[in-house]
């Protein structure tokens, strides 16, 4: 599953990886972790009413209590997401934090599989 | 004038413009009917994302400042050839909750969440997604083709 690939390669950069949102109200921010999204997956192309491709759309997001974390490993996830073939278009948007201590970055990352009618 | 008054994204209806502008048309009404529709289309579809169904906890933290923020009534304003009209939230609007919107696909808290709030799934495919946007554009393009219709018929 894209899902599963994408959380691989993630959790490669030896931080806590979860979904948006999905931090415990009384859990503490980690000082640095990755959070990610997925905001929609759709049909890409069709042939003779069979899906032949499928967009995998994601938000990827890295909190730390250093903004120069914030900003490198985004940027380091960014590269590594698109040697594994995702589409990388942006170079990051500020993103909320639940507590003052962080600064969080995220970017959109975009995977085109080929179903192959499947 | 709200903190973001955005450019709507017009590229989809330029060629209608050119069309309507060589027909002699009311090029600026066009134009600005079009943008202030979208406006209140973004409006509308922005407060019912804002309901407490799609809200974290079905809303029962919520404040309603980020609902406050959102930007309403909205009118065209034009700068030479260019118009603008404000769409998504006025974080400078008292009561607001400091939720911004800098853009058509730049968000702020209420869309892209944070680690212990999930986002707002429908904001988000209204302002990140590539279909809604898709029927905005065809709405203007809609009302600018009325335009070209009434300068062919000479009205």
């Amino acid at each position: 599953m894209v899902e599963d690939t994408l959380i691989e390669i993630l959790e490669s950069f030896k931080l806590p990886v979860i979904r948006q949102g999905s931090l415990p109200p009384d859990a503490a921010y980690p000082p640095a972790f990755i959070t990610f999204w997925n905001n929609e997956t759709i049909e890409h192309s069709a042939y003779d009413n069979e899906t032949t491709s499928i967009t995998y759309d994601y938000d990827v997001n890295v909190y730390a209590s250093d903004p120069e974390v914030t900003y490198s490993q985004l940027r380091q996830i960014g590269a590594a997401l698109k040697a594994q073939g995702w589409i990388i278009t942006d170079f990051g948007f500020d993103i909320s934090s639940d507590e003052i201590t962080h600064t969080g970055r995220g970017m959109q990352a975009v995977y085109l599989e080929t179903t192959k009618g499947e | 004038m709200s903190r973001n008054t955005l450019k709507l994204d017009t590229r989809g209806i330029e060629e209608l413009i050119t069309k309507l502008e060589g027909l002699n048309g009311e090029v600026k009404k066009a134009v600005t009917e079009a943008m202030e529709k979208a406006a209140d289309k973004i409006s509308r579809d922005t407060d019912a994302a804002m309901s407490p169904a799609f809200l974290p906890a079905h809303g029962k933290y919520s404040q309603g400042d980020t609902k406050r923020a959102i930007v309403k009534d909205a009118r065209a304003t034009w700068s030479g050839t260019e118009a603008s009209v404000g769409v998504g939230f006025d974080y400078s609007k008292k009561g607001s909750g400091g939720v911004l919107i800098t853009g058509y696909y730049r968000t702020g808290g209420a869309i892209n969440g944070t680690a212990r709030m999930a986002p707002n799934q429908k904001l988000k495919e209204m302002y990140k997604g590539k279909k809604y946007m898709l029927e905005i554009s065809n709405e203007m393009a809609d009302v600018v083709n009325g335009y070209i219709v009434k300068a062919i018929e000479g009205n």
